[in-house]
């Protein structure tokens, strides 16, 4: 192992991390993409909760002309059925998101299940559910989640289930190799020697140990749930009897904004739709990175090793 | 020859799910309530002995399990029903979706593996740069566009100047070749360009995740330690070893790019498969949506298959 | 005279982000003669892969160095990358530890050798095939074997072909890191055999680094001895090894398992510094068995002793007092 080679000198040890699950917190103050994604976040889902409270205008109620332009009133214009654009977003925020949490807690118990159980008792059972995962991942999942919901209907609770049922498998992956290594510590091994059940242990000690990762791996999911969601919606599969953002945006692009040049009942909720999955990909995407650490040096950069003036040292230093 | 089985082993495994796919595809639609979906004999405006003929082709009068043998054996020869809409065999409107939807697709997939292959190198080699930071950005954000509300934003922003709609243009009688060349090229460029953009922010990422792996190897060390310039280290010995990483994952990723040209078909009115299977949805036309399904899987069997030969192609240490 | 090559004062840190710093090598000055061979000691983690990587201009960027690296007289470190890199390989060369991922996986052990010979001397094709060959039957393996991939090699071979690959440009030093550390007792003794064969064919100087006092012993004439970054003493192997005048010197060889077992495993108590905060006093004090009220406060300087012997300690001041 050419350890000598790599690290500058393993007399130090780099900021040493109290605990895993303070990496989620400790890595959102430190790095500046996971609190942009971790604020994004944050103010989105407290103008979806507060939208009833805090929105403008009624989402049902005509408030003036057909794609009505953007004025001091509504700084977002209005839509095709001459809603308020804006209230239309705070309220479709409030599905969207509740879509996209719903699916991903299906496709987390789902997939956490899944991955642990094979991760912990390997062998046989890791195999099998390793095959099963690898059969579900082959099916390309819009396709799929069209088809379901063409048989069997649009409605939340159906496009949350088929949502989740095809993300899961993302998910038991990671968890079963983080599972596979935790396994292997020392400290499980301790207590299985104690005599502890196998539910114990998977509680006490594996999952506290995987619950960043699962963490990380989990607002990553909703990022995707997010984008399911209002790509089912743009195809005409959406609740029809909810708003959600995937919706408005459909609205719009059925009723013809584009033609008749209502930008702003198409750019706004789409917009707000990539800033979600941005805030989401960047919270995720540093957990992700904190706890795989790149203590590797590279070899090579465009920067190089600086040069500083001579230092003397003094006939003795103090 | 060296590591035939793993050939084999792989070859089996794709046939393997193609079969599972198959299977689940029936499922999916013959065993669905009601028999809206499953009677693929229910085709309107078809004559009786149409009808008839579809009903003793596929059985439909059989119990399930004889319907599902039978369902291979259709299969096998190609049979896939005649769609509601168009009362059509469905395998000859997937051909024609198919062949739409491949230079389409094709050129997009180019965009996005070119420019997030140089996105990744940059990012990859500026490592702890602004640059770093501002190509992961834009990267980023172009993923986390809806990809069918980049679509339409490329729309508002093109309408008038590019064609935004359809494969080429109705209107143009007996068009010359080259005429219809441009023509082509100018209804193809927005969807593309869509498809591109969206894509190309995860190959930006998996390309600098994967340089700055290789780049931290051993090897880079002796490389520069034997007097090697940067840009030669990057190419010969960097670069090479990471297209092991980044040529796998790409081929995996196109099998789901199918999601993303339906939705971008949808936008752009392009008749290709994804076209078909928003169509088929909105029609209810069941043996085609059958039949696009799949497809689209039988798709993403055949590329992480060719996946998977690549990688031992490329990597000479794969000997079982 | 000046040296073939010599480092004068040489500083290493490396950045620690939030502005700590790790000072890794801590004004090291060496020389070596051409032809002569020095070993560079000390348990992992003292700097002494630091010391030689620095010298060669391979460090990452979070480095920052200072002081002066003179080949032939030349300093080659005040340009950076511009003024090494000419001298790197043909003048100065380095087999690693561990040549498994020394070597680049996906290409064939001969086009990397190859590739030196095609980039520093104008060999190419047939001409360098040849010449590859020569080289691989130099450190004893066959010649047909340079088509083949580095995974075919096993551990020996490969250092085998690390060395012939570092030979190709003829260069007058050759840095050797751990080169048997990771490898079996019966190749190690091969491998050390091979390099003194080569070095004396070739009249290579030698800078060898390692933990391993064995192999320092049979290899070369001098050796310096690595503690927390710094040089605590250096000297001719066999001074060093019946007359430390540096108790960590002593300590370690001590501390060598003896092969018959006759003594008892002798191991040195507590662990090597933090080097990302300055430190006072003798870096050693605290695992020091000889102590003294003033290795607490006061840096011992490294002095020359007598004949071309150096030593950092107090108790070299103590004129036979006992502490």
């Amino acid at each position: 192992m050419s350890v000598a080679v790599r690290q500058p000198g393993p007399v130090i040890e780099a900021e040493p991390i109290r605990s895993r699950r303070g990496i989620v917190w400790q890595t959102i103050k430190r790095r500046p993409s996971a609190l942009i994604g971790a604020g994004i976040l944050l103010v989105v889902v407290v103008c979806a909760v507060l939208a009833p409270w805090v929105a403008p205008y009624d989402p049902h109620e005509q408030v003036g002309p057909v794609f009505g332009h953007p004025s001091w009133s509504h700084p977002l214009g209005l839509d095709d059925g001459g809603i308020d654009m804006l209230s239309l977003l705070m309220w479709g925020c409030r599905i969207s998101l509740v879509v996209g949490f719903a699916a991903t807690f299906v496709s987390m118990v789902i997939g956490g299940t899944v991955g642990v159980m094979a991760g912990y008792f390997g062998g046989r059972t890791d195999n099998v559910l390793m095959r099963i995962t690898d059969y579900f991942l082959v099916i390309p999942d819009v396709p799929l989640m069209i088809v379901v919901a063409a048989i069997w209907g649009p409605s939340l609770f159906h496009i949350v289930i088929v949502i989740g049922l095809l993300l899961w498998t993302s998910t038991a992956r990671v968890i079963r190799a983080q599972v596979k290594s935790v396994r292997e510590r020392v400290y499980v091994k301790r207590a299985r020697a104690l005599g502890a059940g196998h539910t114990r242990i998977v509680f006490r000690h594996v999952l506290p140990q995987v619950a960043p990762l699962l963490i990380a791996n989990t607002v990553l999911t909703i990022a995707v749930a997010i984008f399911d969601e209002t790509a089912l919606a743009f195809l005409g599969l959406g609740d029809p009897s909810r708003i959600s953002l995937g919706k408005v945006i459909e609205n719009a692009f059925q009723r013809a904004a584009i033609s008749t040049g209502a930008w702003w009942a198409i750019v706004p909720p789409g917009a707000l739709v990539a800033v979600i999955i941005l805030g989401c990909s960047l919270l995720g995407g540093a957990i992700e990175d904190a706890l795989n650490p790149r203590l590797r040096v590279a070899h090579l950069s465009a920067r190089s090793f600086r040069l500083r003036p001579l230092v003397g040292r003094g006939p003795d230093a103090v | 020859m060296r590591g035939a089985d793993y050939v084999i082993k792989r070859l089996a495994f794709a046939v393997l799910t193609v079969f599972i796919a198959v299977t689940i595809n029936f499922a999916l639609f013959r065993l669905a309530p009601g028999s809206a979906v499953s009677n693929l004999s229910r085709v309107p405006h078809a004559t009786p002995e149409t009808r008839q003929a579809l009903k003793r082709q596929f059985g439909l009068d059989k119990s399930k399990f004889q319907q599902y043998v039978i369902y291979l054996q259709q299969l096998a020869h190609g049979n896939l029903g005649i769609s509601f809409a168009n009362s059509q065999p469905v395998s000859d409107n997937l051909r024609t979706a198919l062949i739409n939807s491949v230079p389409m697709v094709f050129l997009g997939t180019i965009f996005a593996i070119v420019l997030g292959t140089l996105t990744g190198i940059v990012a990859a080699w500026r490592r702890g740069t602004k640059t770093e930071g501002a190509s992961l950005t834009t990267a980023l954000t172009f993923y986390s566009m809806p990809t069918h509300w980049l679509g339409l934003m490329l729309v508002i922003l093109f309408a008038g100047t590019l064609p935004t709609g359809g494969m080429s243009d109705e209107f143009l009688i007996d068009p010359s070749f080259t005429t219809h060349v441009k023509d082509l090229g100018e209804h193809i460029l927005l969807p593309s360009l869509t498809l591109g953009l969206v894509l190309f922010g995860e190959y930006t990422l998996i390309v600098r995740s994967a340089m700055l792996e290789t780049l931290g190897e051993d090897y880079v060390l002796t490389a520069r330690a034997k007097g090697l310039k940067p840009w030669a280290i990057l190419r010969r010995h960097a670069l090479r070893n990471a297209l092991l990483p980044i040529t796998t994952l790409i081929a995996l990723s196109l099998g789901y790019i199918v999601a993303g040209a339906i939705l971008i078909e949808t936008v752009f009115s392009w008749p290709g498969i994804g076209r078909a299977v928003y169509d088929a949805v909105l029609q209810r036309d069941y043996p085609m949506l059958q039949g696009a399904f799949l497809l689209l899987t039988c798709s993403v069997v055949f590329f992480n298959l060719i996946a998977d030969l690549l990688y031992f192609r490329l990597d000479p240490r794969i000997t079982e | 005279m000046s040296a073939l090559l010599e480092l004068d004062e040489l500083h290493v840190w490396f950045d620690l982000g939030e502005n700590r710093e790790l000072h890794a090598v801590q004004g090291v000055s060496l020389s070596l003669d051409a032809g002569q061979r020095l070993g560079l000691v000390g348990e992992s983690g003292c700097g002494k892969t630091t010391t030689v990587l620095g010298l060669l201009g391979l460090l990452p960027p979070s480095a920052s160095v200072s002081g002066s690296v003179r080949f032939r007289g030349e300093d080659i470190l005040a340009g950076g990358e511009e003024t090494i890199r000419p001298h790197r390989w043909t003048d100065l060369a380095i087999v690693f530890q561990g040549a498994m991922n020394a070597l680049n996986p996906v290409q064939t052990v001969g086009a990397q050798i190859a590739e030196a010979l095609e980039l520093h001397e104008a060999a190419s094709g047939r001409e360098a095939r040849a010449r590859v060959g020569e080289l691989l039957e130099a450190v004893g393996i066959p010649a047909d074997r340079g088509s083949r991939y580095p995974h075919e090699f096993s551990g020996g071979m490969r250092q085998r072909a690390a060395i012939a690959m570092a030979l190709a440009c003829n260069p007058s030093v050759l840095v050797a890191d751990e080169p048997t550390t990771a490898l079996d007792v019966m190749v190690q003794a091969q491998i050390l055999e091979l390099l003194d064969a080569l070095c004396r064919d070739f009249g290579l100087a030698l800078l060898l680094v390692t933990h391993d006092l064995p192999v320092v012993a049979q290899l070369c004439d001098r050796a310096a001895v690595m503690y927390a970054g710094e040089i605590v003493e250096q000297g001719p192997v066999d001074a060093l090894f019946h007359d430390p005048r540096h108790p960590y010197t002593r300590l370690l060889f001590a501390a060598t398992p003896d092969l018959h077992g006759r003594e008892a495993l002798a191991s040195i108590p507590g662990a090597p510094p933090r080097l990302d905060r300055p430190l006072e006093g003798c870096p050693f004090h605290p695992r020091c068995d000889r102590v003294l009220s003033r290795c607490l406060h006061e840096h011992p300087a490294l002095r020359r002793l007598d004949g071309d012997r150096e030593a950092a300690c107090h108790l070299n001041d103590v004129p036979a007092e006992v502490a």
